[in-house]
């Protein structure tokens, strides 16, 4: 089998983060909370923020969820670079990172760990698997009125 | 065309099938996506060409001479269709655009109009979406009470269960012939007679049977059974719709429009009889014709032959995935003659997700699926959230399984190498 191609896509630091992730569990306190879920294969994923006393740094993410390597992995390397954030910085991380997911940027070199991701832009069918974790973390900073109970990522 | 008993079915009938003869990634196309769409033989793509390219006209419209052989031809599809399943009489037969449309059309016409508060519907926990949502969208509306039967040990229906919930109150069960994830036949035949002792209606979903199995509807005694064209070598776009003539008769029309009426005026219309009572509109006729094809192509091989191949494939298939301690499959295991399932497998390994799974054996050529497979309430009551099917066909053949059990063998050493 096209291990190359594989390996690409599953590297290793992408496999460790599915087997011991390092962000699951809830924040304490919950100052943010949001579930998100791909209908068509079940994925789901169920993030928690804890913001500083000012509300405009976000001091800790943890997510729970079940879900394949590319999307666990994709939210625990997420949770990781989002500490310390602002909310709009960390907005800005997620268009990033639906770009990089087109192919069309990279994150700098702070962000690079989050560059292992990018092996799943030459696999389109898996694209919404990486993107799960962010696009719950859009609609848990943008607190829409009318969000669901589920943000949908397809 | 003769089927010899010295070459396996698979290898007399692939070159039929010009799709299968194509690599992926590099790598031999391995199939094993049939439980999703099966693949059409030459004979029914041919039948598409030759339709448009010589014949395509309404139907049942025009008195010229294209209308006529288009209806012809899309009328002859109906009688190979009741003759397949055994069916009564061909206007038993309706057309519909797939096998969900073939349950709506029973939920709508009949269960909407005839379900009354507090009777009852029993459904399984392993139907598919298709025969589930229907009616509780039926329940909803009249106040009917869904029941569902649960599953033994062994993940297979659980009849002492069913007969259980059998009262004066049920007014219908709804039940999967062969699941499509748990792979098991459920005793179909025996719970219809049970059901009609109550005088409660049956409708089988026979996705998974009718392209593997003789199935024979007066025998089974169904008052309703419904099948997908496109899993039985037919294509998209087509499906059908069995019920007994007398109860087809009764229920009021589903959709409106032309072809289904006899006359109509400005304020009301009377109605076509059965079946163009049921088909409103221009039909998919070339998908009729198609599955006329695939009709005459499947009784070309004889559904006896490639059950009875598809057998051997299932006995050897879970002989070979017993050989990988990692994996979990669900449903029943094959009893010795494996009359007891259908020729799919869905599992689940201690290690690989079943979506990283279905990319990796993509990469060797090998389509499975992953994910809950239309039954995402039956994932949850085994615990999975989702599981990975390998599903095949009378093509298949043992090569494959060997193709498709190395590469699989080959991922959960892949995922299992970084921790040793
Ligand atoms: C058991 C079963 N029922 C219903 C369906 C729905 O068929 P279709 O999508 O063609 O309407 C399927 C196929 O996916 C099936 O396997």
């Amino acid at each position: 089998m096209s291990l190359d191609n594989l390996r690409d896509l599953y590297q290793q630091v992408i496999l460790e983060r599915y087997k011991k992730p390092r962000n699951r569990g809830k924040t304490d306190p919950v100052d943010r909370y949001q579930k998100g879920h791909n209908p068509s294969c079940g994925d789901t994923i169920e993030l928690t923020l804890k913001f500083n006393e000012a509300g405009d740094r976000i001091d800790d993410v943890k997510f729970e969820g079940e879900g394949c390597a590319i999307s666990m992995a994709s939210a625990d390397l997420m949770a990781e670079a989002l500490r310390g954030r602002s909310p709009a910085e960390a907005l800005e991380m997620v268009q990033k990172f639906q770009a990089m997911m087109r192919g069309e940027a990279e994150f700098p070199q702070e962000f690079r760990k989050l560059n292992v991701m990018q092996g799943v832009a030459q696999f389109p069918v898996r694209i919404k698997c990486a993107n799960l974790s962010w696009h719950t973390l859009k609609a848990a900073l943008e607190l829409a009125q009318d969000a669901p109970e589920f943000v949908s990522n397809e | 065309m003769t089927f010899t008993q010295a070459r396996t079915l698979a290898a007399q009938v692939r070159a039929d099938f010009p799709i299968l003869h194509q690599e992926i990634h590099g790598k031999p196309l391995v199939y094993l996506d049939n439980a999703a769409t099966s693949q059409k033989p030459r004979v029914v793509l041919d039948a598409l060409q030759e339709y448009y390219q010589s014949y395509n006209s309404n139907v049942h419209r025009g008195v010229h001479t294209l209308s006529a052989k288009a209806t012809d031809a899309y009328e002859a599809a109906r009688d190979k269709v009741a003759a397949f399943v055994n069916a009564a009489a061909r206007e038993e037969i309706i057309y519909t655009r797939n096998a969900s449309e073939a349950i709506n059309l029973v939920a709508y016409a009949w269960g909407m109009n005839t379900l009354q508060p507090g009777d009852e519907i029993i459904l399984t926990v392993m139907e598919h979406h298709s025969n589930l949502i229907p009616w509780q969208f039926v329940a909803q509306k009249t106040g009917a009470v869904l029941k569902f039967v649960e599953l033994t040990k062994t993940q297979e229906l659980d009849l002492d269960h069913f007969t259980s919930l059998l009262s004066d109150k049920t007014k219908l069960v709804a039940v999967v012939h062969v699941s499509n994830t748990l792979g098991c036949i459920n005793p179909v035949e025996e719970m219809i007679a049970l059901a009609h002792r109550y005088g409660a209606k049956v409708l089988v979903d026979a996705c998974q049977s009718v392209p593997h199995m003789p199935i024979d509807v007066q025998a089974m005694d169904c008052d309703w059974l419904i099948a997908s064209g496109h899993k039985m070598c037919a294509p998209t776009g087509i499906g059908f719709l069995y019920g007994k003539l007398n109860l087809l008769r009764a229920m009021p029309p589903f959709l409106g429009g032309g072809e289904m009426i006899a006359d109509v005026f400005l304020d009301h219309s009377t109605y076509a009889d059965v079946p163009h009572k049921f088909e409103a509109g221009t039909p998919a006729i070339a998908e009729a014709i198609g599955l006329g094809a695939a009709v005459d192509y499947l009784n070309g091989i004889g559904m006896d032959a490639i059950h009875a191949y598809e057998q051997e494939l299932t006995t050897y298939l879970f002989q070979q995935l017993a050989q990988l301690p990692e994996v979990q499959t669900y449903g029943p295991r094959p009893n010795s003659r494996a009359d007891n399932r259908a020729a799919l497998a869905s599992f689940t390994t201690g290690s690989v997700h079943p979506h990283d799974l279905s990319t990796i054996l993509d990469q060797a050529g090998i389509a499975i699926r992953a994910g809950h497979h239309c039954t995402q309430p039956l994932h949850r009551y085994l615990g999975a959230q989702s599981t990975a099917r390998a599903s095949l066909y009378f093509y298949n053949t043992r090569d494959e399984i060997d193709t498709f059990i190395a590469a699989l063998k080959e991922a959960i050493d892949f995922f299992g190498s970084i921790f040793g």
